[in-house]
């Protein structure tokens, strides 16, 4: 019999054949009235639902809401608490960096700044073997560069009359570094060589030994020595070996493979679309120094708990992130008339310190550290995070926020620092935002102005166009918004009683919202994989698709975020893009990800005594199309690709074998590519 | 030069019409470029990512206090290519001396944006946007910069092109513009000179998708696969004169190169170079910058070289984010400044000469006493280029709440 986990696509199977007697042959023409017709009928209800509140369906999804009822399905989904994901923790439970603190994950995996620490001696070398040594290969790392900047310091450019127009002058040394390099690579090739084939806990010792020995061994391994080495390691040994190489790549990498694992196969599909919606309204980028290690308990402890809760803490809980306090630099603000800028000291030896260091380089404070006020934060936080653009503040506003805010900073960003508010940086004084006279009183300031912007009117009307701008149509019904709004205002920020309204809205059931939404990158890359029943156990490759496609996970460099409508998304390089992502996945060439139509959705192998090839490609072809787009396409893709079956180069048929079977993995390829599978 | 041009592109529209396995648009390119009025003027725009130190590329070699603020990473008197007595080239631009000779190359100096942010990131944003100070702003300038003007006869899927891996900001929007890679992996299911089944048959479900955005983008996009294989632009082997340095931002030109002399249609493009960040041991006259510097003059001079006469309708302007420090600061590198250089090459341009008020470096001239102080808004210049090149006059909605009072008239 089949495995058990094939029994949705059996069960379409089974119940076409159960109404129709066959699978019919032309599936276009048989579709229920168009929805704009009046009214969605109950499966396309089912559909839109999973469409808007999941990144995708998977196959028997639109069967068990049905079974379940649209109403009571949505409400789950209101309530992920109570929806049971074990699943979902088993494939995370690897990626032990999600669950680590950035305390716990700078001490594992240490940035360059810590690693700078140990070589002055002002951080302790830990003892731990694995520990040890992922910093003495770092330690190794660092030493190089200073000595390479030593030297080039050393040498005192002669000025030369003689550059030679128009040619490239090749430094004489490059040659000798490469040759250099292919050496050094094939002696740690060398090295390991002999651990490959020791059991995981012996490899692990030697490994460790090797890199002690010569700590750039695992930076000079080819890619696929370095996987074998991996084979039978567990989780945190794996991590031990990458961070040998690099460490802070580890902790991306998985933030980064954890996502895509969450979207790909929660049962708490809104919450994870939620969590992703929270994250890019407040956007931090991972490339911007340490939010790369800092975003892990940023999405964790402050975007995901929130997600479905109250505006007002989510606004409060990034306010104090030392992700975002790092980001959008607000950790430098410093009032202009604070103890800290006047130099009134708080203690000797720091001010001392920084007198002596400020003599010496008389252009310390040249990138504008702690310089001054950082506008920064203040104008991002009532431009994208609550008010919007046009919510009626002012040039004055942004600086009196800014003054408001000086002082709330972290400890040491770079070694995992914690938010504090520090008196000595915070401006004195009474501030008015937005006609409210704040009194001066340290870090409640905050507090206040983050309580009167949660609760602006400006705030409820951007919040909740943002979220209709998601869950409905690029540009959502004025009545829509204005509802959600209303409960915004009326129930204190609650989101969950915000997306509710929305859900409970004619509007987000109008036959015009209806697969209006062009999928972005990530809905569309994970929507593919859902709708095929991707077994993906390595989501990595996944991810870089996603920079393929323009729209790298955690990748949004200004704090815009990404955006959420058709045109950002739908140009000539992106589809294209779009249509040979779709070819790859079908034909299962994407490494960590396994396809096997054939055998998922029991489509049977023609043998001898099977009909003709083309009532059998048509078969498939309709079969497909309920499986991936639940039957929702249009008679002319649908003849369109019928038209091509007979096509040798599709059907992969040779001349004289006749009986082969159509090519699954490009038909299906071909409506993973289709327009209807970039809709929503 | 008109009227030899024409009768170059006449003659050459010609000999296309006699040969037989010519592709159908490409004589309609090159028929419709005798029209007056209908030859395609472009513009190419090049972001030096990182904020490059435009004192030293573009040295102020007549200012002492240059002198006394930089005493390790100055650039010579003697080593600077000079340029008019007060300033000169960093030696090594000196691929780019011819131009300056023949006048075709300027500069702009003590550039910059209005906005005072040091950080790379929004600075390099504004200048994308074109919006300095407003993030919302979501499309590019360079996007918005064709919205009046009308696509050329042929097609208008080349019209914009950004070379690299994804759209960048300041092409984003309304108009439709493509981003490529690499222009040989810009195909649907597989390489060669022939569509393929699978090509075919997405083009088909595309062309009748009911869908108008993914149907117009699916066209456009098919339009551009054919016509990119059909031009087959790899044949456009670069100019004998033409030494494109290795390394990405000469490719992307040589790419660039190959799109244009294909006659796709081009009117905008953008390519970046990052590398100019240079915090410490910046170098003199080698080092670092100088290094970069190499590669970025050899490959701007090599797409001169390499496009010919089309050159004639090209305008190239240079761009980073920000200046950087006037004095250097305690690890022989500079820091984050304020105003910056440009450069603006191109066969209408009046070079020879740079342009903009110098604003001088004595202690009182320095914006916050640090930086170079802003005399001419990025905007002023790429406003010229705009409007006296592609003709686009409606400059209000290029960049919004910017009323250009004047141009510093480098296109005449």
């Amino acid at each position: 019999m089949f495995a058990h986990r094939h029994q949705p696509a059996i069960a379409i199977l089974l119940s076409l054949v159960l109404i129709t007697g066959t699978v019919p042959p032309v599936f276009g023409k048989k579709k229920e009235p168009s929805p704009l017709a009046g009214r969605m009928a109950d499966s396309q209800r089912a559909l839109h639902a999973l469409n808007r509140l999941t990144f995708g369906p998977r196959v028997g999804d639109v069967q068990r809401v049905l079974d379940m009822g649209v109403e009571r399905w949505i409400e789950a989904q209101l309530h992920p608490e109570k929806l049971d994901d074990s699943a979902l923790e088993a494939r995370l439970a690897p990626l032990r960096t999600l669950r680590m603190s950035t305390r716990e994950i700078v001490e594992d995996f240490p940035p360059p700044e810590l690693i700078r620490a140990v070589a002055d001696g002002k951080q302790a070398m830990p003892s731990d073997a694995a520990r040890h040594a992922i910093y003495m290969a770092q330690l190794e790392r660092y030493e190089k560069r200073q000595q390479k900047k030593q030297e080039a310091a050393n040498t005192t450019p002669v000025p030369s009359m003689e550059t030679q127009p128009g040619k490239m002058t090749p430094s004489p040394a490059a040659g000798d570094e490469e040759l250099t390099r292919r050496q050094e690579r094939l002696e740690a090739e060398a090295r390991v060589k002999p651990l490959l084939d020791l059991p995981p806990e012996q490899r692990m010792k030697g490994i460790l030994q090797a890199s002690l020995e010569n700590p750039r061994t695992f930076a000079l391994l080819r890619g696929d020595t370095r996987e074998q080495l991996l084979q039978g390691l567990d989780a945190k040994q794996q991590e031990t070996v990458l961070a040998l190489n690099n460490p802070q790549q580890v902790v991306a990498d998985e933030l980064m493979e954890g996502k895509m694992l969450r979207a790909l196969y929660s049962e708490r599909q809104l919450l994870e679309v939620m969590d992703d919606f929270w994250l890019n309204h407040f956007n931090v980028f991972l490339g911007k120094g340490a939010d790369r290690y800092l975003l892990t308990a940023y999405e964790r402890e402050v975007i995901r708990p929130h997600a479905l809760g109250k505006f007002e803490d989510l606004l409060l809980a990034t306010a104090k992130s030392p992700a975002m306090l790092f980001y959008l630099d607000n950790w430098l603000s410093v009032g202009p008339n604070s103890d800290f800028a006047n130099g009134i000291p708080r203690r000797g030896p720091r001010v001392k310190q920084r007198r002596t260091v400020a003599r010496k380089r008389p252009q310390a404070n040249a990138k504008g550290k702690r310089s001054g006020l950082n506008e920064n934060y203040g104008r991002e936080l009532m431009e994208l995070h609550t008010l919007g653009v046009n919510g009626g503040y002012s040039q004055k506003d942004v600086t009196e926020v800014a003054r408001v805010f000086t002082g709330w900073t972290m400890k040491q960003p770079h070694l995992g620092g914690e938010f504090q508010f520090d008196e000595r940086m915070h401006e004195p004084g009474d501030k008015i935002v937005l006609g409210h006279r704040i009194k001066g009183k340290g870090e409640k300031e905050g507090l206040e102005v983050l309580h009167i912007l949660a609760r602006h009117p400006a705030t409820a009307h951007f919040v909740c166009s943002k979220l209709a701008q998601r869950f409905v149509s690029d540009d959502p019904p004025r009545v829509l918004v204005d509802r959600m709004a209303q409960t915004f205002l009326k129930k204190n920020g609650d989101i969950r009683e915000v997306l509710r309204t929305m859900f409970t809205s004619p509007e987000f059931w109008a036959p015009e919202a209806y697969r209006a939404k062009v999928k972005t990158p990530l809905e569309f890359v994970v929507s593919a994989a859902r709708a095929s029943n991707a077994e993906v156990s390595d989501a990595m490759p996944l991810v870089r698709q996603l920079q393929n496609l323009g729209m790298p996970l955690y990748g949004m460099q200004p704090p815009t975020g990404y955006s959420m409508k058709a045109d950002a998304w739908v140009n000539s390089s992106a589809l294209l893009g779009r249509m040979n992502f779709a070819m790859t996945l079908a034909s299962g060439k994407i490494k960590g990800v396994k396809l096997d139509l054939t055998q998922t959705f029991a489509l049977k192998e023609p043998s001898q005594d099977t009909a003709p090839q083309v009532s059998n490609s048509e078969q498939t072809l309709a079969l497909l199309e309920n499986i991936l787009l639940a039957g929702e396409i249009s008679p002319q893709t649908h003849q369109t690709i019928a038209a091509q079956l007979e096509d040798p180069k599709i059907t992969q048929r040779k001349l004289d074998d006749p009986a082969r079977p159509p090519n699954i993995g490009a038909i299906a390829g071909l409506l993973l590519g289709s327009p209807e599978f970039q809709k929503r | 030069m008109s009227i030899t041009r024409r009768v170059f592109l006449r003659n050459s529209a010609l000999a296309v019409v006699g040969t037989a396995v010519v592709p159908p648009f490409l004589t309609r390119a090159a028929l419709g470029a005798v029209e007056p009025g209908t030859r395609n003027k472009r513009l190419v725009v090049i972001f030096q990512r990182g904020a490059a130190d435009g004192l030293n590329i573009v040295v102020p070699h007549g200012e002492p206090s240059y002198y006394a603020m930089r005493p390790s990473i100055n650039i010579p008197r003697k080593a600077v290519l000079d340029l008019d007595g007060f300033f000169g080239l960093h030696p090594a631009m000196a691929p780019l001396q011819a131009l300056w000779q023949q006048q075709h190359l300027a500069i702009v100096h003590a550039a910059g944006s209005p906005d005072t942010t040091r950080s790379h990131f929004d600075a390099q944003d504004y200048m994308e946007s074109g919006t300095p100070g407003i993030k919302a702003t979501e499309d590019g300038w360079l996007n918005r910069a064709l919205k009046d003007m009308p696509a050329p006869a042929d097609s208008a899927a080349f019209r914009a092109i950004a070379l690299g891996p994804s759209l960048p900001r300041i092409l984003a929007g309304h108009e439709a513009a493509l981003a490529m890679n690499n222009i040989n992996d810009f195909t649907v299911g597989g390489r060669g000179a022939k569509p393929t089944p699978i090509a075919n048959t997405f083009e088909a479900m595309y062309a009748q998708s009911v869908d108008t955005m993914l149907h117009g983008t699916g066209q456009e996009t098919f339009d551009a696969v054919k016509m990119l294989k059909a031009a087959d632009p790899a044949k456009y082997r670069p100019a004998a004169n033409a030494d494109y340095p290795k390394g990405r931002f000469g490719d992307s030109l040589k790419q660039l190169a190959q799109l244009i002399k294909a006659q796709l249609g081009v009117q905008v493009a953008f390519a970046d170079i990052g590398g100019w960040d240079h915090h410490v041991n910046e170098g003199n006259t080698q080092g670092q910058l100088a290094n970069v510097l190499r590669e970025f003059s050899q490959s701007l001079a090599a797409f001169w070289n390499d496009l010919g006469d089309l050159a004639e309708d090209t305008v190239v302007v240079t761009m980073s984010e920000f200046g950087r420090t006037a004095r250097e600061n305690g690890n022989r590198g500079t820091d984050h400044g304020h105003a910056n250089v440009m450069l603006v090459m191109g066969g209408p341009v009046q070079g020879g000469k740079v342009y903009g008020r110098w604003p001088g470096m004595e202690a009182g001239q320095l914006y916050e006493g640090r930086d170079l102080a802003v005399t001419t808004d990025f905007r002023e210049v790429l406003g010229e280029a705009v409007v006296r090149h592609l003709g686009n006059a409606n400059l209000q909605n290029v960049f919004p709440g910017y009323g250009a009072p004047h141009f510093l008239g480098y296109l005449g």
